[in-house]
């Protein structure tokens, strides 16, 4: 598994601050978008353009919804990104064993 | 390690060097730091413990020193006691200690509130069940004691009824909790208080009260420092963790 590249979906700093921010949430759990760009320090514009790729690719899941009057949108962990995230890390672990010895 | 330019990019360097290759070790730092911040959305146990621990030191201390002063036997199981009337704790005494109960109450909830703040599902669903545990065991409790008060028993036995089924519904949560959260501190910390509840309802008045805030109390404090150092160990851990 070592020889296989790393999902370039994750491999980039700030999508793998995402992914790795709602992989630290209870599996179903999902986040605010407000809370999820205060625990990143990013725009929203910056935060908005990574979630369309990583939904894209099928590792989160964006949720429109109203709460009372005032739009709200939720963002959640797909068992796909999931998975996607827990290989992403096993291969780094690899990785970096395979430098060190 | 301090010299090293990158260690703490700005977000906005970030986003420059998002298509930047990524070294592994960097990756995991990066995953660690991030994993660490999201600590932000669960409560910081320190925090409560300390709270609690502080709230039954000083709250039984209170009492046990209102009612020291207030005359009557010092332990009440020497053999003696029967004859020497119980030493009551102040009416102000109640006061003290009700209003820094509820000072720990209002911090728990509005803390843990802020911490889930923006967070909704399965995890927020168990936080509001997990609160109703808390409230329906004191609920029962106080109305246990409420009931043996008006059953006419003595001073003496309210307060040993108080005290122990107080730590009887703080230990087994804890035991619970501890279970829930997969959390071996924490389920110490729950044997510790029942056993203080058992232990503080041998004693009468006003040495149950004693027990409560040193035994009782101390034990969160114990538990507000042991976490604080897994804390601190835990980020020298991560500092010194080997980066390629």
């Amino acid at each position: 598994m070592p020889d296989e590249p790393l999902d370039p979906v994750i491999h980039a700093a700030s999508r793998l601050r995402v992914v790795a921010t709602l992989a630290a949430l209870v599996v179903g759990d999902q986040i605010a978008f407000p809370r999820l760009q205060k625990l990143l320090d990013m725009t929203a514009g910056n935060l908005s353009t990574h979630l369309r790729r990583l939904e894209e690719a099928g590792y989160v899941v964006v949720h429109k919804t109203h709460e009372g009057r005032t739009p709200a949108t939720y963002i959640e962990l797909t068992p796909r990104g999931r998975r996607a995230f827990d290989q992403y890390q096993e291969q780094l672990t690899a990785l970096l064993k395979g430098a060190g010895s | 390690m301090p010299t090293e330019p990158d260690a703490e990019p700005e977000p906005a360097d970030r986003r420059e060097t998002d298509d930047a290759p990524l070294d592994p070790a960097e990756s995991l730092r990066l995953i660690r730091d991030q994993q660490q911040r999201a600590g932000a959305l669960i409560p910081d146990g320190r925090l409560l413990y300390l709270v609690w621990g502080a709230a039954w030191l000083l709250g039984f201390v209170v009492l046990w020193g209102s009612s020291r002063t207030g005359g009557g036997a010092g332990f009440a199981w020497t053999p003696d006691a029967a004859e020497v009337p119980a030493a009551l704790p102040a009416g102000w005494a109640f006061a003290v200690y009700s209003v820094l109960i509820a000072a720990a109450i209002a911090v728990t909830i509005v803390h843990s509130v802020r911490r889930g703040a923006g967070v909704r599902g399965p995890s927020a669903r168990t936080g509001a069940l997990y609160g109703w545990s808390w409230f329906l065991g004191f609920l029962v409790m106080a109305l246990l004691v409420a009931g043996i008060a008006s059953s006419g028993a003595s001073a003496d036995v309210v307060a040993r009824v108080a005290n122990g089924s107080a730590c009887l519904v703080v230990g087994m949560a804890y035991l619970m909790s501890a279970l829930l959260w997969e959390d071996l501190r924490l389920y110490v910390l729950g044997a510790w208080i029942l056993l203080v509840g058992g232990v503080a309802s041998l004693f009468g008045l006003p040495a149950t009260y004693l027990v409560m805030a040193l035994a009782g109390g101390g034990g969160f404090l114990v538990m507000a420092a042991v976490a604080h150092l897994a804390v601190v160990r835990g980020r020298r851990e991560e500092r010194e963790a080997p980066r390629a």
